[in-house]
């Protein structure tokens, strides 16, 4: 039975999980023409949105509308609305370059990571089953653990930018002054430093990940080259290693 | 015969366009480092590690060192540089929020297209003939206007940045004062502009080419028997 193509597509973009997709680019979009003049409705919308991914993922596998489009559009949302608080918060603290850097990290890890995971033929950059990194298993295998990290990311970024003052000043001296307010407050940027801190490890690991691709055999590498060319230089790639194989 | 897999791995990491690789992501960081003292010593940098993006290719074709690695190298120091960029174009001009949703753009369209040309196991995300719009083909299907484009929007943010007053300005007016100065300023800014704008056109089509992709393979896979 042929499907109208069209009635096909727009099913899928009419998903429940991807609704609420949408519905989180529209947060995020206010959220950022407003942040500065109303930093804690911000934080409210930047916060919901954060809750929503969760909660699409769960509406997905509730009703079985589990869809490539919508874990891209997930991803895609997340990138760069982590990217936009970062690049507010380098305005606000100095060294600016300190979120800049945290920027390029998540930005390559992420890329990195999608990359060896389609390259290794993986259901999802989370299934690290065969890494040899203690600190990925823990982070990986433990999903309350990496749902902890993921959040304290996030919340350690809205404090950082509700605290922040009108003129730039020091990321240290800031979260110092914070914790020294309470017992509770400096338990609580304890907490968010710890998961921020196992998350960008995380980060860091995964930018070597890459290195499990190339370690296939030369093969494999041809297998893999076949199944996902990713080049503007691959014109004779595959008539050269092809006959490189035969000849070894 | 078997290679040391150690030792392959090493071969593919030293590999020439590489190497170039490397030298184009410390460019970078120096770059960036040093952009608020010496503003044009950051201009030079950026500028040349954006010729050599196109002389590692070059490289990797001659030496028949073409490698997925170097490829990934390519695209993510492209993304981390040209955010970056975006970044502290943000700072310097008012609003801010246009350079954000520039940086958001470049994020999400790249992002999407490089999961459909995987989706597609398409030979890269230039590949794309059997696209309806005209200005994709227009776009990808001449190189030298697809150079222009690309190259015309690095050096609009260049441009930006070099003139960048200390307090925040409006873009428009910051531009429009450039080109009256001189008929030559005039048609560079001109011509940057119009490069710029058909590469961010290129990009919103190029998100709703992958979505449609990411979608169309779902319903492939569940029409396959």
């Amino acid at each position: 039975m042929a499907k109208d193509p069209k009635l096909g597509k727009l099913t899928v973009y009419l998903y429940i999980p991807n609704i609420i997709g949408y519905i989180r680019v529209l947060m995020n979009v206010v959220a950022f023409a407003l942040c500065f003049s109303n930093k804690k409705l911000f934080s409210v919308l930047y916060f919901l949105s954060f809750v929503c991914d969760g909660i699409d993922g769960w509406c997905a596998r509730k009703f079985n509308q589990v869809s490539t489009f919508g874990a891209v559009l997930d991803m895609v949302t997340d990138r760069i609305s982590t990217a936009c608080l970062l690049v507010i918060l380098s305005q606000q603290y100095r060294p600016g370059l300190v979120f800049l850097s945290l920027l390029a990290l998540d930005i390559a890890s992420h890329w990195l990571q999608m990359y060896s995971t389609f390259l290794l033929g993986k259901a999802s950059h989370k299934d690290v089953k065969d890494s040899s990194s203690w600190l990925f298993k823990l982070y990986y295998g433990n999903r309350m653990f990496m749902a902890f990290c993921c959040v304290a990311c996030e919340v350690l970024y809205i404090i950082l930018f509700l605290i922040a003052e009108p003129h730039s000043e020091s990321v240290i001296d800031v979260l110092l002054h914070a914790a020294k307010q309470s017992f509770l407050l400096s338990a609580l940027v304890l907490s968010v430093l710890f998961g921020w801190a196992i998350k960008q490890a995380v980060n860091v690991i995964q930018d070597h990940n890459l290195d499990k691709a190339l370690s296939l055999s030369p093969f494999m590498i041809l297998d893999c080259w076949v199944r996902c060319l990713f080049s503007l230089r691959q014109e004779r790639l595959v008539d050269v290693k092809g006959g490189a194989i035969e000849k070894g």
